[in-house]
């Protein structure tokens, strides 16, 4: 990967093949877990009312989609009414994205709505994997005890590297 | 009887206008840089109150970004979300 860099008012950038590969894989496994928090009923879905009772049990759900209140629990739920679905098709657009973004492969110029769909769906990525790897306060380095630990934890790194460069390149 | 009348009336009209708040919760994921960004291009914050929140969220393990009304805190929470922070709304002073 090349850092990225302002050009002409897109965000440029470049990843290797095996990269390019990594992030449309990812970005596949986000699409494919949140599109299981939508109702079958697509028409229902991008009307974009309703939502789950409470947070998943699956810990990175939960982690994406969390309690608006700490410890009130029936207005909780009804802002998930209002908004959950219309929050996990906006985060399922975001992954598709970056999909597309690398549908060329990684030579990439990102325009300003990618820009923020990328720095979003990074986010998401990261959250997801941290949740896998049990990272759960600041300084936890996450389980590392099998090889695909390991590997999961690297590329944790690096997609933190990636977020980094695109708000660097931002903000330079 | 007049008086209690009043009185509740008062109470009520304090309690509608009493704030909410949104409050931005620390992770170990999000990066400050990134954090520092959301809180300046979403809520408009000079680098320095962004950094400076930025910074209450890493060490205080929360803060405070904005304040105002209900459905607008609802509003902003909601963005965090999208952005993948963790934020709740609660009602000031709670």
């Amino acid at each position: 990967m090349k850092d990225f860099v302002a050009d002409a008012g897109t965000i440029v950038g470049s990843f290797t093949e095996h990269e390019t590969r990594l992030l449309r894989e990812l970005a596949g496994e986000v699409i494919e877990l949140l599109d299981e928090q939508l109702p079958e009923d697509r028409l229902l879905a991008s009307v974009g009312i309703g939502g789950s009772d409470g947070p998943s049990s699956d810990p990175a759900i939960a982690r994406l989609l969390p309690n608006a209140y700490l410890d009130d629990d029936h207005a909780s739920q009804e802002f998930r009414y209002l908004t959950e679905h219309s929050l996990v098709t906006r985060k399922v657009a975001n992954a598709q994205v970056l999909q597309r973004s690398l549908d060329e492969g990684g030579e990439i110029a990102l325009e300003t709505d990618a820009v923020q769909a990328w720095l979003r769906s990074l986010a998401d990525i990261r959250l997801i994997i941290a949740s896998r790897l049990g990272i759960e306060h600041d300084g936890d380095e996450g389980n590392a005890d099998t090889d695909d630990e390991l590997m999961l934890g690297q590329v944790y790194d690096w997609l933190g590297h990636v977020q980094g460069s695109l708000v660097d390149a931002l903000d330079g | 009887m007049a008086d209690t009348m009043e009185h509740t009336r008062l109470d009520e009209q304090l309690l509608l206008d009493t704030p909410w708040v949104t409050i931005v919760w620390n992770d170990p994921v999000n990066l400050m840089t990134y954090v520092s960004y959301v809180f300046r291009s979403y809520f408009g914050f000079s680098r320095e109150k962004a950094d400076d929140l930025m910074m209450q969220v890493h060490g205080n393990g929360r803060a405070v970004v904005a304040t105002g009304g209900r459905e607008e805190m609802e509003r902003h929470v909601e963005a965090m979300h999208d952005f993948g922070l963790w934020a709740t709304v609660q009602k000031d002073g709670s």
